[in-house]
């Protein structure tokens, strides 16, 4: 099986991270963006461009929110986005047999 | 929305299937590790403290004949046993569950519920105490109520490392009522640090899954 069958998505270091952590998350939950920062160790800067190309591809969703004058960002997997990291996880098992 | 190239924002064409496989089970592994409200670690912490903590009174009772139990003196220590057992367990709750929301949260109901499990908890102590039970006889029956509707709690919401937590401190309450009085203590403290333990590695299995 080629390489080009991994998601190109999801097929980057720091969005495999972003999307792993995420699906560590019991279903329905969400992560704060602040708490995803310092679990994955980017920048705000870094961490905004990979979830806005995950957001865009649906394999994510944020939502913000207003606690008195602070605004949290929340962001979790859709299932769209769990389902995708599914066939990259198969994916890659395929590619590599039972070494994953 | 503002596009940004996969080359500014770290291209993935030199990643290969080994690095992905290696970086993905790490990831995970990593994730759930600072997920888990219980880490194992800590789990057994407190099965060794809880042992230490009963193994002691049971060695300062067991020779007792007739059986009149803890001193007054033990009491305070075992009291601050507890709460700082209680407070190991809700600091790394807090921490895991940091920027976390969602239906895996408790909701208020359910901190009021396991709550008022424990102030029935007390409240049938001290209603045996009244009897001429005193909790000395019987002080395992503490952990039932508590156990049991944690247990129950954590069905409802299919948690099934939960129901194990409340169903085996449920099963060392009920073991602790068939010993004999200062048997009862030894009875708690193996079987809660068993079950601590076994708790410990269910959380172990869950994070290499």
């Amino acid at each position: 099986m080629p390489d080009d069958a991994l998601d190109p998505l999801i097929h980057v270091p720091t969005r495999l991270k972003i999307v792993a952590t995420l699906a560590a998350l019991p279903e329905g939950d969400t992560l704060s963006f602040t708490r995803l920062q310092d679990m994955i160790g980017l920048t705000p800067g870094n961490l905004i461009i990979h979830l806005r190309k995950l957001e865009e591809a649906d394999y994510i969703a944020s939502e913000k929110t207003r606690n008195g004058t602070v605004s949290i960002t929340n962001v979790a997997l859709t299932g769209h986005g769990r389902k995708a990291l599914d066939n990259y996880t198969h994916a890659l098992r395929d590619l590599l047999g039972d070494h994953l | 929305m503002n596009h940004t190239s996969d080359t500014a924002a770290g291209n993935g064409d030199t990643f290969s299937p080994q690095q992905a496989a290696a970086l993905l089970d790490e990831a995970t592994w990593d994730a759930r590790r600072k997920l888990v409200p219980n880490p194992p670690w800590v789990l057994v912490t407190r099965g060794v403290l809880v042992l230490a903590a009963c193994g002691a009174v049971w060695l300062s009772v067991r020779g007792e004949n007739p059986y009149t139990g803890p001193t007054n003196a033990d009491i305070p220590i075992l009291i601050a046993f507890i709460v700082l057992n209680s407070a190991l367990a809700v600091g790394f709750r807090r921490r895991a569950g940091a920027g976390v929301s969602g239906p895996s949260r408790l909701r208020p109901a359910e901190i009021a519920i396991a709550t008022l499990a424990w102030i029935a908890a007390a409240a049938l102590l001290v209603a045996l105490a009244a009897a001429g039970l005193s909790y000395r006889l019987y002080p395992t029956v503490v952990l039932i109520i508590p156990g049991l509707t944690w247990a129950i709690l954590m069905m409802l919401r299919k948690n099934w490392r939960g129901v194990y937590s409340g169903a085996s401190v449920t099963v060392v309450g009920a073991l602790g009522l068939l010993a004999t009085p200062a048997g009862a203590w030894l009875v708690a403290g193996v079987g809660l640090c068993a079950a601590l333990s076994g708790g410990a590695a269910l959380n172990a299995w869950y994070q290499r899954a």
